[in-house]
């Protein structure tokens, strides 16, 4: 177990190197970059930049250093905001995101997979054919469309939520909903299949043959084998989180990354765009080497076939 | 319901748990729909900026909402050598919110911080006037030489080069405003920070989340007495949609009316409109190719038809072809370039330009109203039309707007230009060679004489005379830029607001704001 | 096929036949302007009625068909393209190659579709010369979408080959001296061609998708074209007074993603019955 640790956490930190070795290059490739020259840049922002990646050093030299201030979780000045660091605006934004995040992944997990489980253990009923085909509703609305109708509905005629800003619990609702919608649509659909698939394999029918009782044969196989494909979920699932935030956080006005990231790839500010990807390829990539981490602590093949690799 | 969904509500829960403090009492809510570029006075240049000055910070006059000069920090002022050299007479009850009084000292400073070429402010043109202002402003020699001092704590006396019966209107503007040097120089870029903050105005600055909202608190050493309000929040929403939803929520108190809303709101008790001197316009750059021939300049010109904005924006826009609006005087609508698509294209043709194969023509705009894509959309269509070329907008949030234009201005570029005293000279300044906030690239001499000679003429009549001849060298001969039209603001305002102001220049302070 | 899945079939034929003949239904331009028939609401004029500029919403509408599907079926042959040669590859050349193969494709696979595909059209609507001005963006965007979609297509061959390669039929084309090339053209390809096709019909609703939420944040296509995502954020500004103008473009999306799913569904059905 030890090993096949050691040699995940050894994959996820070789990648993050390869994104923030990539944004280094795109940083030297866009044009009005800070190595780009010929764009007139303010000058107290021309002096920041020079200070802080040594322009007039050979390029490894440069490449190290931006790789030493990545490492001390130096992210460069902001071309934006005078005065201030892309690390700045990220501690700033990120707890935001990262709180409607965890409010929208619970929804999500929660919901997807009740629905999924009372669907498949339903197969065929009306309740199933109905939540089947919500779910491909909720695949099929783009959030934004979503968070229209979330505004108009709940926020302006009903009147019970607020339809936007981030101010307290109530403002958390509308937002995290919009942004639970899809996700919970797709873990819906996987349970359902892998609740299907289960009750059909042999294991379960022994035990159904025991006698043993419908509820125990629930909880032990069905249930646990469902969870254990939502988890193989979690990377995506988490991707998916992060692609919505960019809409969700626009149109209910949430002062997160994502809105900064929107705002900074409008202005050009190229430093603080790779910073914000810089910031969710780590996300993922952590968040990833939990999943795997407890994938094998649950099911005991994968840790054995990963470490024969 | 099994555990570990229930583990998942509950964590769903503490994560909203995580709220900011409320703001309880009397609080106005508003949106400014865009992070304020700076809070230094000296370097504030956009109306965001502008918008929280106002509830900030004082000066030695002040206009009312009827454009009419009151005294501010300054308690009265008188003028000698025909208003050439000018004495203030400051109130003795003014403290700073940190306790500190007022000293005539501190004008001196904040005056020639401005000038100061190391600040590098966009409207130190402003006080060009002074004596020893513009050579100061070039490097040429020290502060100490400035005709500006203070004989004692509570007098400021002023010289300036030539006389200038405005000169009492001028230092209503916030550029003039006094400073804490000492503060600036211990905090630098960071004084602005709620933490350093340090004014004199209605309220005191007491927290910034960037890009999300400013919150200011009653001023309780406020030399005109604490303001009924004990908080204003200025919220940084750049959605349109949402921003009505909240106002419509009475979750904010007053909103700016996107032109599509504005038919829906007529009639309604929340909707107000307040004619503005405000002027509406695209500029040229015109150091770079097409823009440098000046009959590119004079087609692209003529081939926008001015009718179609009122009708666009529904917010009470007056179509002007000339640069000084009605309500200013010398403001002139005989002047200008008329809509003539076929003496546009015949230009077009004569300066040797073919529409098939030039590079599309970029429009800069900024995001933060939404008027400015609908004209831009407009006007592309009617470019396209009229000229057969091809237009790419390009839109950028204000404050990286605003440095692009100081950087390098698109070819086309999109500004209104708010009065900042009610008087002609103002608009005239902003297109001379001087003035930081001409983002033209053009320069003229005779324009800048023309300017300069009516500044100091005291008849009516020929100070009228020469702002006809410079506005037909702005508008018909050389067409740095296009007035496109005279705008007006299009408020709504929550029905509790009581004694809420705006006037001509686009100010409105809650200083007298009651909430019912 | 299943109902569900002809529903499928009929709804994208519809669609299609909006995109070509849009213009024409509409019988006008999509960006002729009438502005003093701004915001009527939908009627015998404009059945759709009209949007702040006067135009006609419905012929936005088709005309953003022709974008988004445009961005979505080319950015999707692009993916296909991509994604069986890669994937083809991985699966053909043995374990040595294909463990470095596959964790590259682990990496892009983790990283949020919209980062990428604005970061790529960034990048490449930086670096496309070539391209007239106002097609670049268009194409950048469809670059990208590409670029970024390429990569389950790959999985899902790599896997379909390696399943393949066990096959007695391919043994047996190796056996008589088939190279790798013709190996995977002749022999497994056309084998494993329905799970691809399928997984593809379920590309072009991700990409209608990522395309008109890049374009609804203002990072996509750009005005004098529409695609869905412009229209809807423009509607989106508006849909307090006009909600017809959010609710036009918003329902064309949802009917091409539902139709495509139907569609990639029952496809998918259809072949698990038949193997």
């Amino acid at each position: 177990m030890i090993r096949y640790v050691a040699v995940r956490a050894a994959q996820a930190l070789g990648v993050l190197w390869i994104v923030a070795t990539a944004t280094f290059g795109m940083l030297r490739l866009l044009p009005g970059g800070p190595f780009d020259r010929e764009k007139a840049l303010p000058p107290e922002i021309v002096r920041n930049v020079e200070a802080r990646y040594g322009l007039d050093q050979p390029l490894a030299q440069q490449y190290a250093s931006y790789l030493g201030g990545v490492l001390r979780g130096d992210l460069g000045p902001s071309y934006k905001y005078l005065g201030r660091d892309v690390s700045d605006v990220i501690a700033e934004s990120l707890p935001v995101s990262l709180q409607l995040g965890a409010a929208a992944l619970a929804l999500a997990l929660a919901g997807g997979v009740s629905v999924g489980l009372v669907s498949g253990m339903r197969r065929g009923r009306a309740l199933d054919r109905g939540l089947v085909m919500l779910s491909l509703l909720g695949v099929s609305v783009p959030s934004f469309v979503l968070g229209a109708a979330l505004i108009l509905g709940v926020a302006l005629y009903l009147d019970w939520l607020p339809g936007g800003l981030w101010e307290s619990p109530a403002h958390v609702l509308l937002p995290a909903l919009t942004l639970a919608a899809l996700p919970l649509a797709t873990i819906a659909q996987l349970t359902r299949a892998s609740v299907i698939e289960v009750a059909q394999r042999d294991f379960v029918r022994t035990a159904r043959a025991k006698g043993v009782p419908e509820r125990v044969v629930r909880r032990r196989h069905v249930l646990r084998n469902a969870l254990l494909a939502s988890i193989t979920y979690f990377g995506p699932l988490l991707a998916m989180l992060l692609t919505g935030s960019f809409v969700v956080e626009k149109i209910f006005a949430v002062p997160g990354m994502g809105r900064f990231f929107v705002t900074a790839v409008t202005n050009r500010d190229y430093p603080l765009v790779l910073g914000v990807t810089l910031v969710y390829a780590a996300l993922v990539v952590v968040a990833n080497l939990i999943v795997d981490l407890l994938y094998a602590w649950l099911d005991p093949r994968i840790r054995v076939r990963g470490e024969s690799e | 319901m099994p555990r570990l969904i229930r583990l998942c509500l509950c964590s769903a829960l503490l994560a909203c748990g995580g709220a900011p403090d409320d703001d309880g009492g009397r609080v106005l809510r508003f949106n400014l729909r865009t992070e304020p570029p700076t809070l230094d006075w000296n370097l504030a240049a956009d109306s965001a900026s502008f918008t929280l000055i106002e509830q900030l910070m004082r000066g030695l006059t002040r206009l009312d909402h009827d454009l009419r000069l009151q005294p501010a920090l300054a308690r009265s002022w008188e003028a000698s050598e025909g208003g050439r050299l000018w004495r203030f007479h400051l109130r003795r009850d003014v403290v700073w919110s940190d306790g500190e009084p007022l000293h005539a000292r501190q004008f001196v400073d904040g005056w020639r911080r401005l000038l100061d070429p190391r600040t590098a402010s966009e409207y130190a043109y402003f006080l060009f006037a002074v004596r020893g202002a513009r050579a100061f402003n070039a490097g040429e020699f020290d502060a100490t030489r400035l005709g500006v001092s203070a004989p004692d704590a509570h007098t400021l006396e002023v010289e300036l080069e030539e006389a200038l019966v405005y000169f009492p209107a001028l230092v209503s503007f916030m550029a003039t405003y006094p400073i804490r040097r000492e503060l600036i120089e211990l905090h630098g870029d960071r004084w602005t920070d709620p933490e350093n903050w340090v004014g004199l105005g209605p309220f005191r600055l007491k927290e910034w989340r960037h890009e999300y909202r400013i919150a200011l608190d009653a001023n309780p050493l406020y030399f005109a007495g604490r303001p009924w309000l004990d908080r204003v929040v200025a919220y940084m929403i750049d959605d349109f949609a949402t921003e009505l939803v909240l106002f419509e929520q009475g979750r904010l108190d007053l909103v700016e009316l996107a032109p599509l809303e504005i038919p829906r709101y007529a009639g309604r008790p929340e909707y107000r409109r307040q004619p503005l001197l405000v002027g509406y316009y695209y500029g040229f750059n015109t150091r770079r190719a097409p823009f440098d021939d000046v009959r590119v300049r004079r087609a692209f010109a003529q081939a926008i038809d001015r009718e179609r904005f009122p009708q666009l924006l529904r917010g009470g826009e007056k179509p002007s072809a000339s640069w000084l609006p009605p309500g200013l005087l010398a403001s002139n609508p005989g002047i200008g370039l008329a809509f003539d698509p076929a003496r546009a294209r015949a230009l077009l043709a004569e300066a040797g330009v073919d529409p098939e194969r030039l590079e599309p023509v970029v429009v800069g705009y900024n995001t933060n109203d939404p008027r400015h894509k609908l004209v831009g959309e407009a006007v592309q269509a009617m470019w396209s039309e009229n000229l057969g070329v091809e237009v790419e907008l390009q839109p950028r949030e204000w404050k990286v707007y605003l440095k692009q234009l100081t950087v390098d201005p698109p070819a086309v570029f999109r500004l209104g230009w708010v009065a900042d005293f009610p008087d002609p000279h103002n608009f005239m300044e902003l297109f001379t060679s001087s003035s930081a906030n001409n983002h033209t690239g053009w320069a003229d001499a005779g324009y800048d004489a023309l300017v300069e000679r009516a500044a100091r003429e005291p008849d009516p009549d020929e100070r009228v005379r020469l702002y006809d001849e410079a506005q037909r060298i702005l508008c018909e001969r050389d067409v740095p830029i296009v007035p496109f039209f005279v705008s007006s603001l299009n408020l709504a305002v929550a029905p509790r607001v009581r004694g809420l102001k705006p006037n001509a220049l686009n100010a409105y302070s809650f200083e007298e704001v009651r909430l019912d | 096929m299943s109902p569900a899945g002809w529903v499928g079939v009929f709804l994208v034929a519809a669609l299609a036949l909006v995109a070509v003949a849009g213009d024409r239904l509409a019988g006008q331009s999509f960006d002729r302007q009438d502005i003093a028939r701004a915001l009527e609401g939908p009627g015998s004029d404009h059945w759709m009625g009209t949007d702040a500029l006067g135009r006609d919403v419905f012929a936005r509408t088709a005309q953003g068909a022709r974008v988004s599907l445009l961005v979505a079926v080319g950015s999707t042959a692009l993916a296909l393209g991509l994604g069986v040669a890669y994937g083809g590859i991985a699966g053909l050349a043995g374990p040595r190659w294909d463990g470095p193969m596959m964790r590259a494709v682990d990496v892009l696979y983790a990283l949020p579709d919209v980062l990428v595909i604005v970061l790529l059209s960034e990048a490449l609507n930086a670096t496309l010369g070539v391209v007239p001005d106002l097609y670049r963006r268009l194409a950048a965007l469809v670059l990208a979408l590409g670029g970024v979609g390429w990569v389950g297509i790959a999985r899902l061959v790599r896997g379909l080959v390696l399943q393949a390669r066990e096959e007695l039929w391919v043994e047996a084309a190796r056996s008589v001296g088939a190279g790798p090339a013709r190996l995977l053209g002749r022999h497994i390809l056309p084998n494993i061609a329905g799970p691809i096709l399928a997984a593809a019909a379920l590309r072009v609703p991700a990409a209608v998708l990522a395309e008109s939420t890049v374009s609804f944040i203002g990072l996509g296509i750009q005005p004098p074209f529409a695609s869905w995502g412009v229209l809807a954020a423009d509607g989106f500004a508006a849909m307090r007074s006009h909600p017809y103008l959010i609710a036009f473009p918003s329902l064309a999306i949802f009917a091409t993603l539902l139709s495509f799913h139907l569609l990639g569904e029952g496809l998918r059905e259809r072949l698990e019955r038949a193997g």
